[in-house]
């Protein structure tokens, strides 16, 4: 890694200031578990001069429930996500979507306010520097996308625009299915922003000097049913090829609540809008579900390689309503 | 006074850290309290860490820089290159340590945050006054659960802290806990005997 | 069988088994010198260019740099089979290809000092596809090679290498064929061995003429014996192999690493350790060979085969290490695998704009046959034939005859090797899984199972020559020098044990010198399977020639023949009186030393087999496929270490072996030379939460050549998997799938549940 200077940091204040100070050229260190592999490989044109470590901000880590709502940390590791009982009894799909992430070391190390805020896996984007010169491309502040042209198979169907590549986390996919919102601090103050507005196609909407502090979750009715299922060439160690979370309230077997959100489908989670607007108020039986399973994909646009995702999100989301595991 | 850890220049645009330029700093006092508080730069200053039993006081911008991982320390610095760097990017377990007892990718931690820490790495797992190895490692010899044996000091560290926690993991979680070890050789199934056997000799005691 | 040997197929603890379950085992990256520099690379950002000017002046300026070299400051050394490739040039042939190289202090300066460097490119078309790269105007890589096709040599195969199969009469067989099949046909993915640990050297000069260079390798001797030639027979070049850490051959390619070492050690006057990183690994360290075949095959009902005929164009990436011997020893094996008399079958090894093919464990065998095998495949298919009794019927049989490698016909002395096929079968339950080409074994829901089989066959497992040196000493210990490497067949070990059969004393009390070829004579290396064979063949007689010269002692002391004595655990008997023994150091005297020599001549007639059945679950709605089940069936003869076997048998999944055909590959983007795997998790491996179940079916008829029967198998481990599990998925789904690897598109395709995208 090329050199930066390294602070500790006690709380956000300090923080948020030193990332003003330094305006661009900070990095807030958390898990570490994407940045230093971002910084190994030299991707990016430019390298921080300094590291801020966030891990000794008190309470920044808790996983809680308070008056109706789960408030999350985001320095909570994914581990303790997807082991926490409160998590896994009343926000079923996150602590599913956590425990499928990577190996159970790297849980370890990881926190949820990484797996949110990652780079991009697009293999364009991580050319290694050292294997022949980073690959500039629109994300960078390039002038194209090679994923287009090119080898595209894990890339966006869905919402790209100039970039086309697919959202990494999977607790994003959970997250989105259940509603969250994504607390924000900066210079200018705090902010809280639903979690479908907090990707872009080319990342997220942070500022310069913010960063995410937690997330919120109102909790879903008692009788909802949550799952969350991810497709991947390997069970642990990959990340998704498509993953699908649901959220799903049924009384008398009429679905009275649905959501639906598509992992690693376009640049941000999708909520299956109009998958949705089919089921709701309908029966959920066979044939709804698999007309909400082709309604995922209206108006998919797959690239020259990955048309195989389309079938992908229609099968995971009939698995995940009908619980089947892959 | 603490001296700032390098004067940085800049030759051609990059970020030159100068060794020596370094003064020597004076011990920070109290554990836990280096490295802390808002405006001072706690680069500069003494990581201190026990490493398989020994204590070890590294000074920041002479002995380890902030860029260092535990893995290059651990190797270069300290000597101790039993831990393998394979990918250097965490995914391949090769690097893996033991930090206060739990395992972590030693290529993917910065030196610096270790202060205050207690590291075990392979070298730290036999007995150090009878040299007879831990029964992880004493195991392993037994099943010949190795090839090249690159992965292997990696391994026995998982399996030393999954057993530490979990002292008879049914084999899934075995698999599980071993998920993030890259052996290209294909020892895992002598490596799952050998873990097995390891859990069978202790519930026997 | 083994219940006649003290130690011979008995498990025991590999001599280095402490030292790597502790740390101590030191591999190339562990070694540390004092003054010691770090290399590195600035590599090609194109495919294909050439170096219009370039400018160091401002990484040798910075502090901290000991050496920058361009093409401009290098002897013309070469690597290459024939030497072809230069060390440094000024024309780069492939995305990572050397551009100049830097030793500095630490890493972090040597990799600032890349960015130093200015290259002025003149970027020329690049050419991927094979036939496209011999076509007429197409980019050409090297001046003396016309169209992109390497001369059909290797040196050290001999003058004669096979690179062609004519015999017979093809047209006639393909008459008389009941069925025939044509078609092109392809193993392409040119997966990565990659090894746990990354290619890497320390250089060390310790004279004007002397350079000692620490290496990771399977054959140290041998890479010594070859750097002396590169190096223009000027330098004497000490080779210390380190404890490897993984190879399957591909760290045989590593010439143009240790030739940079040793250029920078030169120009730093310092030693320099170059350690390429795992991401340089996966973009410009050996992959596999990229095969395509567009053959046609005549096949009778009964499974007989009357022609096989066509061109097998070999991509070798931008060089040839020694790709030639793999093609040779590929087309070897083809005959060995399917007994056919009527051949017309052409190879060209062909260079183009990517980084390099070379030796890896299957050695040009796997790459063929992954691709042969297809095409026969469509043939059993059409003639309705199990292809079990098809690869029974049709591999090598004692008295036949063929033509190996060096391109001279070889009578086979094989045992018979359907006695482990069919135990094999039967293992595996071949004959109640196999439904029919293209009927799926089970049906559950969206899932269904298939099955395959594989078979290959190595007539290399006695190649070339092994040395061995054995000292006894009175204190009945024995030290061995071999060159033999240490990669993780423990092979070192499994030479003890032979050494102590001989002797009659217990392995723990044979050492080892070390892995230092200035010190042990030649071997040729711990590769194809030789090990047992022929570098066991080596210290057996090696042991033998000690014990005959320590019986030459002691029979005059023990009034009889050296022909009528014994030893064991020590003491030297005439036979049947152990009562009156007398102990080694009388009959040596303890200020003695025997020194016995054994040396192993290269023996092409007898072969390995390995045959491969798997079991395949594919999920037809996401085209998944996991792998249920294999069952490996070989004859080896003898087990000489039963652990050691069986990790090399498992070891059908690592390796770029059996996974080729499910998920793994480099990803080549022709549109711009890259390769897109470039890190561990977008590069596909089986991890431990994914296992199969593998049961090793190993069976012992001794093989007569060998003092203890046996023969070893190794090396053949990955070659019959790729194809059989395409096999099995085609069974399976009932549609045909030839494209390696089956990654669920490519299943959901053939299912016909892709509509082509409007993209």
């Amino acid at each position: 890694m090329r050199p930066f200077k390294h602070l500790n940091v006690e709380n956000i204040r300090e923080c948020v200031s030193l990332l003003q100070e330094h305006n661009g050229r900070a990095k807030v260190i958390a898990g570490g578990t994407d940045l230093l592999g971002v910084l190994k490989g030299e991707i990016l044109p430019e390298s921080p001069e300094l590291l801020i470590n966030i891990k000794g901000i008190p309470d920044l880590n808790s996983i809680r429930e308070q008056k109706g709502e789960l408030k999350i940390g985001a320095l909570a590791k994914l581990s303790d996500i997807a082991k926490s009982s409160l998590v896994q009894e009343r926000y079923r799909a996150l602590a599913e979507s956590a425990r499928a992430i990577a190996t159970p070391v790297i849980r370890d190390m990881a926190t949820l306010g990484g797996n949110l805020c990652q780079e991009t896996r697009c293999w364009y984007y991580r050319y290694p520097h050292v294997a022949g010169g980073r690959i500039l491309c629109y994300r960078k502040g390039g002038t194209r996308c090679w994923a287009v042209t090119g080898d595209n198979r894990y890339h966006a169907i869905m919402g790209g625009e100039k970039c086309f590549s697919s959202c990494p986390s999977d607790t994003a996919v959970a997250l989105t299915a259940l509603g969250a919102r994504i607390s924000i601090i900066g210079p200018e103050g705090d902010r809280i922003v639903p979690v479908t507005d907090f990707f872009t196609p080319r990342g997220n909407i942070l500022d310069t000097n913010e960063i995410v502090t937690g997330i919120q979750v109102s909790a879903p009715p008692a009788e909802t049913r949550q799952s969350f299922i991810k497709f991947s060439l390997r069970k642990p160690v990959d990340f998704a090829v498509v993953s699908v979370a649901s959220a799903v309230s049924t009384r008398d077997d009429i679905c009275t609540g649905v959501a639906i959100a598509l992992g690693a489908v376009a640049p941000f989670p999708m909520r299956a809008t109009a998958a949705e607007k089919i089921l709701i108020g309908n029966p959920l039986n066979e044939e709804s579900i698999r007309a909400a399973a082709a309604a995922t994909v209206i108006g998919a646009k797959p690239l020259s390689m990955n048309a195989y995702k389309v079938e992908l999100v229609k099968t995971l989301t009939q698995r995940v309503l009908t619980q089947t595991p892959l | 006074m603490i001296n700032s850890h390098s004067s940085n220049t800049h030759k051609n645009g990059v970020m030159v850290m100068k060794e020596k330029n370094i003064k020597a700093g004076r011990k920070a006092k109290g554990s836990g309290d280096r490295n802390k508080g808002s405006g001072v730069n706690p680069s500069a200053g003494y990581i201190s860490m026990t490493i398989n039993g020994e204590s070890r006081e590294l000074m920041i911008g002479k002995d380890v820089q902030p860029w260092h991982t535990l893995a290059y320390t651990i190797r270069e610095t300290l000597g101790y290159t039993g831990t393998k760097i394979g990918c250097d990017q965490g995914a391949c377990g090769a690097c893996m340590v033991l930090i206060n007892g739990k395992p972590v990718l030693s290529c993917m931690t910065l030196t610096v945050e270790c202060d205050g820490k207690s590291i075990t790495t392979i070298e730290g797992l036999e007995d150090r006054e009878t040299g007879k190895p831990h029964p992880v490692q004493q195991a392993f010899i037994d099943h010949t659960a190795f090839q090249c044996g690159f992965c292997t000091p990696g391994i026995i560290i998982s399996t030393k802290a999954l057993l530490d926690e979990n002292p008879s993991p049914s084999e899934q979680e075995i698999k599980e806990a071993l998920a993030g070890h890259y052996c290209r050789c294909i020892s895992h199934y002598h490596v799952l005997n050998a873990v097995k056997d390891v859990i069978r000799k202790s519930e026997v005691k | 069988m083994s219940t006649e040997y003290r130690f011979i197929g008995k498990a025991v603890p590999r001599k280095d088994a402490r030292d790597i379950t502790t740390g101590r085992a030191k591999y190339i990256n562990d070694i540390s010198v004092p003054h010691m520099l770090y290399g590195k690379v600035l590599r090609s950002p194109h495919p294909h260019a050439n170096i219009r000017s370039i400018n160091t002046s401002k990484a040798k300026a910075l502090s901290g740099v000991k050496a920058v070299l361009t093409y401009r400051d290098v002897p013309d050394w070469k690597v290459g089979n024939p030497l072809h490739l230069r060390v440094l040039g000024s024309k780069m042939r492939f995305v990572g290809d050397s551009v100049a190289l830097v030793a500095a202090e630490t890493e972090e300066i040597a990799c600032a000092a890349l960015e130093l460097i200015d290259v002025d490119y003149e970027v020329l078309p690049a050419v991927y596809d094979v036939e496209k790269a011999i076509e007429k105007g197409a980019p050409q890589l090297y001046d003396i090679y016309p169209n992109n096709i390497m001369p059909q040599i290797a040196p050290f195969m001999g003058d004669n290498i096979l690179q062609n199969i004519i015999m017979g009469d093809t047209e006639a067989g393909v008459k008389e064929a009941d069925v025939v099949a044509e078609g092109t046909y392809e193993y392409n993915n040119i997966p990565n061995p990659l090894p746990p640990e990354p290619p890497g050297a320390v250089a060390e000069w310790e004279g004007p003429d002397t350079v000692h260079l620490w290496i990771s390798s399977q054959g140290p001797y041998f890479d010594r014996l070859t750097l002396y030639y590169m190096l223009g027979r000027k330098v004497n070049v000490k080779v210390t192999a380190c404890q490897c850490g993984g190879s399957y051959g591909s760290k045989g390619n590593s010439s143009p690493i240790y030739l940079q070492a040793i250029l920078l050690a030169k120009a730093a006057g310092r030693p320099v350790k170059l350690c390429l990183n795992k991401q340089e690994h996966l973009t410009a360290f050996t992959l596999r060979l990229g095969s395509r075949i567009r053959g046609k095959v005549g096949m009778k009902k009964d499974g007989t085969v009357t022609a096989i005929s066509g061109d097998w164009f070999v991509n070798t990436g931008y060089f040839s290490m020694i790709t030639q011997g793999q093609v040779a020893v590929g087309l070897g094996e083809a005959q060995l695998a399917i007994r056919c008399k009527n051949w017309d079958l052409k190879s060209k090894t062909i260079c183009t704009n990517r980084n390099a093919s070379g030796w890896i464990r299957g050695f040009g065998g796997q790459e063929f046959i992954s691709a042969l095998f297809l095409l026969l495949a469509r043939a059993m298919q059409k003639a309705n034939i199990d292809p079990f009794e098809f690869f029974k019927k049709n591999f090598v049989k004692n008295g036949d005859r063929n033509i190996w490698r060096d391109g001279h016909w070889w009578t086979s002395k094989v045992i018979d090797f359907t006695k482990a096929m069919d135990k094999g079968a039967e293992v595996f339950d071949w004959h109640n899984k196999w439904r029919g080409w293209l009927k799926p074994t089970s049906i559950s829901g969206t899932k269904r199972t298939g099955v395959g089989v594989g078979v290959i066959g190595n007539a290399d497992v006695g190649e070339d020559v092994s040395e061995s040196l054995i000292r006894i000493d009175p204190t009945h210990h024995a030290m061995i020098y071999t060159s033999v490497c240490e990669q993780g067949t423990g092979q070192r070990s499994s030479l003890c044990k032979m050494a102590a059969e001989v002797l009659q004393i217990p392995p723990e009390r044979i050492y080892l010198a070390p892995q230092d070829p200035g010190i042990s004579p030649y071997e040729f290396g711990s590769v194809g399977s030789r090990g047992t064979y022929a570098m066991g063949a080596g210290i057996i007689k090696a042991a033998e020639d000690a014990k005959r010269q320590l019986f030459e002692l002691a029979a005059p002391l023990l009034e009889a023949s050296p022909d009528s004595l014994e030893t064991r655990d020590g003491l030297i008997f005439i036979k049947g009186k152990p009562e009156e023994s007398i102990p080694w150091r009388t009959a040596m005297g303890v200020t003695r030393t025997i020194f016995g020599y054994g040396r192993h001549e290269a023996d092409y007639s007898l072969c390995n087999m390995l045959m491969s059945f798997v079991e395949v679950e594919v999920d037809t709605e996401t085209g998944k496929v996991d792998l249920l089940r294999v069952v490996n069936a070989t004859d080896i003869g003898q087990i000489i270490d039963p652990p050691s076997l069986e990790n090399q048998l498992n070891g059908c999944i690592g390796s770029a072996g059996i996974d080729s055909a499910i998920f793994e590959e480099t990803i080549l983007d022709e549109s711009n030379g890259r390769m897109l795997a470039a890190n561990l998790i977008d590069y596909k491996w089986r991890t431990f939460a994914d296992l199969p179940r593998i049961k090793n079916v190993i069976v012992e008829t001794p093989f007569p050549s060998h003092r203890f029967g046996a023969v070893g198998v190794g090396e053949i481990t990955t070659a019959p998997g790729p194809s059989a599990v395409l096999m099995a998925i085609s069974n399976a789904i009932g549609q045909r799938v030839v494209e390696y690897p089956a990654t669920p598109d490519k299943i959901l395709k053939a299912l016909g549940r892709i509509k082509e995208s409007s993209a």
